[in-house]
């Protein structure tokens, strides 16, 4: 567990429009130095941000506390200390919160013996719904399930079960909608319709948190982000900043030329570079600007005549990007 | 459909939806089948020997078994996040879940209690109203049963486990060795009823008077609903990274 601090580019994620948010306006979703610690273990370490109506990515690796935030924020784990609110109301054993939000769990189990319908109905008459079963239709309708509705989820592929719990969450038209890893198993198909649902709920003024550990999908879905790794708020904010932030961070790249001594040689002098290292018996260059670098590269091999067999970036990985962010 | 009847409708198809449902009908017509054999075989059975199978053994499994399933499987797997993250008073669950289970549980020990009486004794009123007199009872225990390992399944998941040492260790094996634990045994006290219920000269005698049997059976069902409602507005998810 590292002690860096956050990286914070906003503290209140705006979603629906990318604009920030008017500061009159309370938060719909407020978390307040939050932690969770199961005896010595910390699975959420002191997080505080609050969201806005629009679509915010929880992004971070698996491991990294998102179930347990996400959690927290339903009503289903009691914070080890800090504070949530949700719409102004605590929601730590508030069963009454449920009827304004939605939730979509990552564990797959659903009521195997129930059909689409009938699990959806559930929820429906859960929430108390005067006409419940125009509710279910209509949602069953929304997340395109209405050819498998009558069959036993048991029967369902995941991505046909992804949709069916979804559909339980929004039968009652929540305000807030949080979902926990949502496209798992869909197919590509699916994902695109549940990208568009999602952000069209958004752009109607919903709030929706929803947790990836898969960067292309938060980047197509939110406008906002927070990033969460080891238990801690690496980053938050807009999107692009993060991205940025992300794709600008030091690089090493590994290299393999016709001639890499006097490749060395020639990018000694750039300013993109900080980095060269020949002492493994191959050239290692080290970058703080990925873009400068990937456009410097391969120039400077032409100018100097020398054939680039290969260029390999040695830290890719999503933990040492989130580990980047923790440092910073 | 209200939010108790929907609650009741989905724990009655998870409950009979299993295949384990149909051991629990198999276990529970052993006495049946016992009294049928002994018929066959020209022999009488005793009707007494067979409640008290139903008592020690078929009651106190049955009630195990569905009590710690009727929502500790779904707080094991996840599922009961469906049913809990809704704009309900959790009592509810707990109240259709017991239910639910205590209704199974006490059909399955009547039916057979009843049935195994009239094939051990016939229709003569002093063995069907030791029947009768059991069939009651084990229908209050049966709510007992299940409302105890029910709370305890919404404690812990090793509620199955604790249900077996219970039922084995402390009712089994103890109750006979330490007379004192027997004012804190259900099956004592489901005994002890039965024996108040059914007429004079059954022969039938209980560790407890009729008092302490109804105020025990009395503590545990409104005991264990309170405790279990009380701890399942507290319950967390279990299985989060």
């Amino acid at each position: 567990m590292t002690d860096a601090s956050a990286t914070t580019l906003e503290t209140t994620p705006v979603a629906d429009s990318g604009a920030a948010a008017p500061a009159a306006r309370p938060p719909v979703v407020e978390v307040d130095h939050v932690s969770r610690w199961y005896g010595n273990v910390v699975a959420v370490n002191d997080i505080s941000f609050a969201l806005q109506p629009g679509v915010t990515g929880l992004l971070g690796p698996n491991g990294a506390g998102k179930s347990t935030l996400l959690h927290i924020l339903a009503g289903l784990l009691r914070p080890s200390s800090g504070r949530v609110s949700v719409l102004g109301e605590t929601v730590w054993r508030n069963p009454g919160v449920y009827a304004r939000m939605g939730l979509v769990p990552e564990r797959e189990a659903v009521y195997s013996f129930l059909t689409g319908r009938e699990f959806v109905m559930l929820n429906a008459n859960l929430q108390r719904l005067p006409n419940a079963a125009a509710a279910t239709a209509a949602a069953i309708r929304t997340v395109d399930l209405e050819a498998a509705a009558d069959r036993a989820i048991g029967t369902y592929s995941k991505g046909m079960r992804q949709r069916a719990k979804i559909a339980g969450a929004l039968v009652h038209d929540p305000q807030i909608l949080l979902l926990d890893e949502p496209f798992n198993g869909m197919d590509p198909r699916q994902r695109l319709h549940m990208i568009a649902l999602l952000r069209t709920m958004a752009a109607e003024g919903r709030t929706i948190l929803f947790s990836s550990h898969i960067l292309e999908e938060v980047e197509r879905l939110a406008d906002s982000i927070l990033v969460l790794f080891a238990g801690r708020l690496a980053a938050s904010g807009s999107f692009r900043e993060i991205r940025r932030l992300m794709t600008d961070r030091p690089h090493t790249f590994h290299v393999r030329s016709s001639d890499d001594r006097r490749l060395a040689g020639a990018l000694v002098g750039e300013t993109a570079v900080f980095g060269i290292d020949l002492s493994s018996g191959r050239l290692a260059v080290s970058s703080s600007e990925f873009g400068a670098f990937t456009r410097l590269l391969p120039r400077l091999a032409r100018d100097a005549g020398i054939t680039l067999f290969e260029v390999t970036p040695t830290d890719d990985s999503l933990e040492s990007v989130f580990s980047y962010l923790v440092r910073r | 459909m209200t939010v108790f009847a929907t609650l009741v409708e989905v724990t009655l198809r998870a409950l009979l939806g299993r295949r384990r449902t149909l051991l629990l009908v198999l276990l529970a017509g052993l006495p049946v089948l016992v009294a049928v054999l002994a018929r066959l075989g020209g022999s009488s059975p005793g009707g007494a020997s067979l409640f008290e199978v139903m008592v020690r053994t078929v009651l106190p499994l049955v009630a195990l078994v569905f009590g710690t399933s009727a929502l500790g499987s779904e707080l094991e797997d996840g599922t009961a996040v469906y049913i809990l993250a809704k704009p309900n008073p959790r009592w509810q669950v707990i109240l259709a879940k017991a239910g639910v289970a205590g209704s199974l549980t006490g059909g399955l020990v009547v039916a057979s209690t009843l049935a195994s009486g009239i094939l051990a004794g016939g229709l003569s009123s002093g063995s069907l109203g030791t029947a009768v007199g059991f069939a009651v009872a084990g229908a209050v225990a049966a709510f007992a049963y299940v409302v105890l390992f029910l709370a305890a399944s919404v404690f812990t998941n090793r509620a199955l486990i604790l249900g077996l040492i219970y039922t084995l260790v402390w009712e089994g094996a103890l109750a006979g060795i330490l007379e004192g634990t027997r004012q804190f045994s259900l099956r004592e006290a489901t005994i002890s009823l039965a024996a108040a219920l059914a007429p004079a000269g059954s022969g039938i005698q209980g560790g407890l008077d009729l008092g302490g049997a109804v105020a025990l059976l009395a503590v545990v069902i409104a005991g264990g609903l309170v405790l279990a409602a009380w701890r399942l507005a507290r319950w967390e998810v279990r299985g989060t990274d």
